[in-house]
């Protein structure tokens, strides 16, 4: 499944890894208020999330992402292994990568940042919480933060 | 035998010795002696030279005055006198040489003295020659020219000269056999002296000797007496001689109170009279004596005869006598009466056949001696199929050896014993199958050396339930480790969709409050209230389930900083109340801290929590309780509570308030109770209500390391 918001030639590209639909629209929700305009793209699984990163099949167009928000309990590939993968990719390791997950687990901590991801959040259980998490990443690695404009060597 | 033979020794020395000074002393008298005579004969012959120097002298005056009186006189007389002068004076100068031979000194002078003779002799002759040829006035003027006074001066001179030499020797040889004679009779009296000590100290030496051989020899007297009385006061035995034919030689006290005779009624009369008849018809006594002397003893256990044909159960050893080459002289028999302990065995028996366990007991050789009704049922045998085999038969070998080594080692040491608790012990039916045992052993002290009696149960049915219970206990810790993990993963699970519903409801109220109807509104606001409590019960239950499930490594750390991190967790709470917080000193003790925060912060967030009107003040302390554990006190002035309700409170999801007086899922108290039972301690309250409570843990004292 692959969704965008908002074309535009000053648009940022973030790649959202989530199976969850409702967790889906609710970002969807979030990032309406967004201060930048955002291209959001949805992979439903890990698989999915790789196979748009290497531009394979249907994502032969795919955009590179300038952030990724993943969620660690994903079918198909689990969204650990995604993570490695993309830190051990010399093209994809300078994309930021925020986990996003409803796991409070020190062991999922330790081993996210371990790999190198960027940031990690536990999903807030209450709407207000979670919009403003939504909203927190906005305005923080897409607004406060300068990311790379080329692919990293 | 050794005494003697030192005792001779020792006299023979000290004789020796004796008779060794005996000889020095005579060896130096005799050779003192000797030299004595020596000197003696050499004082007679210098007195000898000296009378014969004397005689030469005396003949000399009685030459000249024979020479004279013929010159005078002209009478032949005179001659004659002359004639025998110079024989004499030749004979004592003869004499003189021989005497002096071996004094150079004298020699020297002799031919001085010759020359001086045979002038005189010659001038003697040329007188009377003078007196015969020319007469008396030639005669007289030959003597009166000087020529023979002078030859007789120095023949005097000679002489005197030679008796110097001489008396200068006598001095000498004087003072030597003085001298040695002063010597000889030290030598002598020390000598002397000397074997008298000796034969004095031998002597006394001897005599001490015989006196303490006397003494032994009164000893031995003394204690052949007293060994006499000993057998004669023995009671217990009864200790006689037999001779060759068993025919009573002597007899004891024990004998006589035992068997009922008297020692003058039984010496010389034959001891088969002390067996039963059927045993004498069986010609046991011959028999028993024989075995003796072909074994030199003879042990045995039967029925005796007293006096009154009464019988009792002896213990009878009878042992050959024989002399130093050998020949058999007797036998000497020791019995006792032991039908008491016959008895006592009897009664062991029935004691045994009444225990309720199998019994066996074992010889030290490991051969069954005794066993019960109880052994032969568990382990299949019928009685005599076990009596006399080994024991290791019923019981793994191995484990049957340290059966009777411990069995009889413990004879010394403990009564009883458990074998080898801990270990399990297995006992062999006959038909080949094992069960499990248990083995008490307790020595028992026989006529026959140490008896082993091993008390042996059958554990199967406590093995079992032990086996069953075990069984239990691990289905009981997989079925609450299941539940553990079930309220985690169902709690965990059930977060995601009731995430999705409280989102969307909030999205709901969020998006369209007010722009639906009325009851649109308050339908909504429901479901967001219920999908909140949900959320919370759903966020405690997780907490509880991950309550102490990872106990860090203890360690010591300070249990004031544990306070300081809940109270700063609980800033906002105690700002809003205004309550006042209060610790005494508190101590470091080996636990988790993180742990004890989250006690503290639930114990103290409730104490504000369940306030009263007044301002809450809470006060922390701690005390130690007899060294094994500390007991920490929150103590409030809040609401209190109902006694009643002391043991509810810390069960979870339990409430004592409604929802509108407190919010809470009433989980504080069962997380903290959870966390002490991992940290091995206890939570208890004491309270009233409206004065206040206050809640008690302790954490046990471990060491830090």
């Amino acid at each position: 499944m692959m969704e965008s918001i908002g074309m535009g030639a000053a648009a940022i590209e973030v790649l959202l890894v989530e199976d969850s639909p409702g967790d889906v629209r609710l970002t969807r929700e979030a990032f309406k208020d967004a201060k930048v305009h955002i291209n959001l793209h949805v992979a439903s699984d890990g698989a999915e999330a790789m196979a748009f990163l290497g531009r394979e099949g249907k994502h032969a167009n795919a955009p590179r992402p300038d952030l990724i928000l993943l969620d660690l309990n994903l079918p198909k590939k689990d969204g650990r292994e995604v993570l490695a993968e993309i830190k051990e990719n010399p093209a994809l390791k300078c994309i930021p990568v925020v986990i996003l997950t409803t796991s409070a687990s020190e062991a999922d901590i330790q081993g996210s940042y371990q790999h190198h991801a960027n940031c990690y959040i536990t999903k807030p259980v209450d709407l207000e919480g979670f919009l403003k998490v939504v909203r927190s990443i906005d305005s923080f690695w897409l607004s406060v933060v300068k990311l790379p404009s080329v692919p990293c060597s | 035998m050794k005494a003697r033979s030192l005792l001779n020794r020792r006299v023979q020395l000290a004789f020796g010795a004796a008779i060794l000074a005996s000889l020095v002393v005579g060896a130096i008298s005799y050779r003192s002696m000797v030299a004595s005579t020596e000197s003696n004969r050499w004082v007679r012959h210098t007195h000898e030279v000296l009378e014969n120097l004397q005689y030469s002298l005396g003949a000399m005056q009685s030459i000249e005055s024979s020479y004279r009186g013929f010159a005078l006189t002209g009478e032949e007389s005179y001659l004659e006198s002359y004639r025998a002068g110079i024989r004499s004076e030749e004979q004592g100068e003869v004499t003189v040489r021989n005497l002096t031979i071996d004094n150079p000194k004298q020699q020297i002078l002799i031919p001085t003295l010759e020359k001086l003779a045979a002038q005189k002799i010659q001038f003697g002759e040329r007188v009377i020659g003078l007196r015969r040829t020319t007469g008396l006035e030639a005669a007289a003027n030959a003597i009166r020219s000087g020529d023979d006074e002078q030859i007789m001066g120095e023949f005097q001179g000679v002489v005197r000269q030679m008796q110097d030499q001489e008396l200068q020797l006598l001095i000498r040889r004087d003072a030597d056999v003085k001298r040695r004679l002063g010597q000889t009779k030290t030598v002598v009296i020390l000598g002397t002296v000397l074997g008298l000590v000796i034969a004095v100290a031998a002597g006394w030496s001897v005599q001490g000797e015989n006196s303490r051989r006397g003494l032994a020899e009164e000893a031995l007297r003394d204690s052949e007496e007293k060994y006499r009385l000993l057998l004669d006061g023995v009671q217990d035995y009864a200790i006689f001689m037999l001779d060759q034919q068993g025919r009573v030689a002597s007899w004891n006290a024990g004998a006589e109170r035992i068997k009922g005779y008297r020692a003058d009624e039984i010496l010389g009369q034959d001891f088969s009279r002390f067996y039963l008849q059927n045993d004498i018809d069986q010609g046991k006594p011959e028999a028993e004596l024989q075995i003796a002397a072909a074994s030199g003893r003879c042990q045995v256990e039967h029925w005796r005869v007293r006096k009154d044909g009464s019988r009792f159960w002896a213990n009878v050893v009878i042992t050959a006598v024989r002399n130093s080459s050998g020949n058999l002289l007797g036998f000497s028999e020791i019995s006792r009466d032991i039908s008491e302990r016959k008895e006592t065995e009897a009664k062991y028996r029935g004691l045994l056949e009444a225990a309720p366990d199998a019994m066996v007991v074992v010889n030290q050789d490991g051969e069954i001696v005794l066993l019960n009704l109880q052994a032969e049922k568990q382990f299949g045998y019928r009685r005599d199929e076990l009596v006399g085999q080994k024991v290791k038969d019923i019981i793994p070998e191995g484990f049957a050896e340290r059966l009777i080594a411990d069995g009889t080692r413990s004879a010394l040491e403990a009564p009883a014993q458990q074998m080898r608790a801990g270990i399990e012990l297995y006992g062999l039916r006959k038909d080949g199958s094992d069960f499990p045992i248990e083995i008490m052993l307790s020595p028992l002290e026989s006529s026959g050396g140490i008896l082993v009696t091993a008390a042996i149960r059958d554990i199967s049915v406590r093995k079992a339930a032990e086996k069953h219970l075990a069984e239990m206990v691990r289905e009981l810790k997989r079925s609450n480790d299941e539940l553990g993990q079930f309220a985690y993963v169902a709690s965990h699970d059930l977060q995601e969709p009731l995430r999705m519903v409280a989102s969307y409801t909030q999205l709901l109220a969020k998006r369209y409050k007010g722009r639906l109807d009325s009851d649109a509104d308050e339908f909504i606001a429901y479901a967001v209230d219920g999908s909140n409590r949900m959320q919370g019960l759903i966020q405690d239950l997780l907490a509880y389930s991950r309550a102490g499930a990872t106990v860090k490594v203890l360690h010591e750390i300070s249990s004031e900083n544990a306070l300081k991190a809940a109270l700063t967790n609980l800033r906002a709470t105690i700002g809003e109340s205004g309550a006042v917080v209060t610790h005494d000193v508190l101590p470091a003790v080996t636990t988790d801290d993180t742990q004890l925060a989250q006690l503290f912060q639930n114990l103290v967030g409730n104490a504000i929590k369940y306030r009263s009107a007044e301002v809450p003040q809470v006060h922390v302390s701690a005390t130690k309780n007899g060294g094994k554990e500390w007991i920490f006190s929150v103590r409030d002035n809040g609401l209190g509570i109902d006694p009643q309700y002391f043991e509810r409170i810390f069960i979870i999801f339990q409430r004592l308030h409604g929802r509108k007086d407190f919010e809470g899922t009433g989980i504080g108290l069962a997380i903290c109770k959870k966390i002490l039972e991992r940290l091995g301690g206890r939570i208890w309250v004491e309270s009233q209500p409206k004065m206040g409570s206050t809640f008690y843990f302790s954490l046990p004292e471990r060491d830090g390391k």
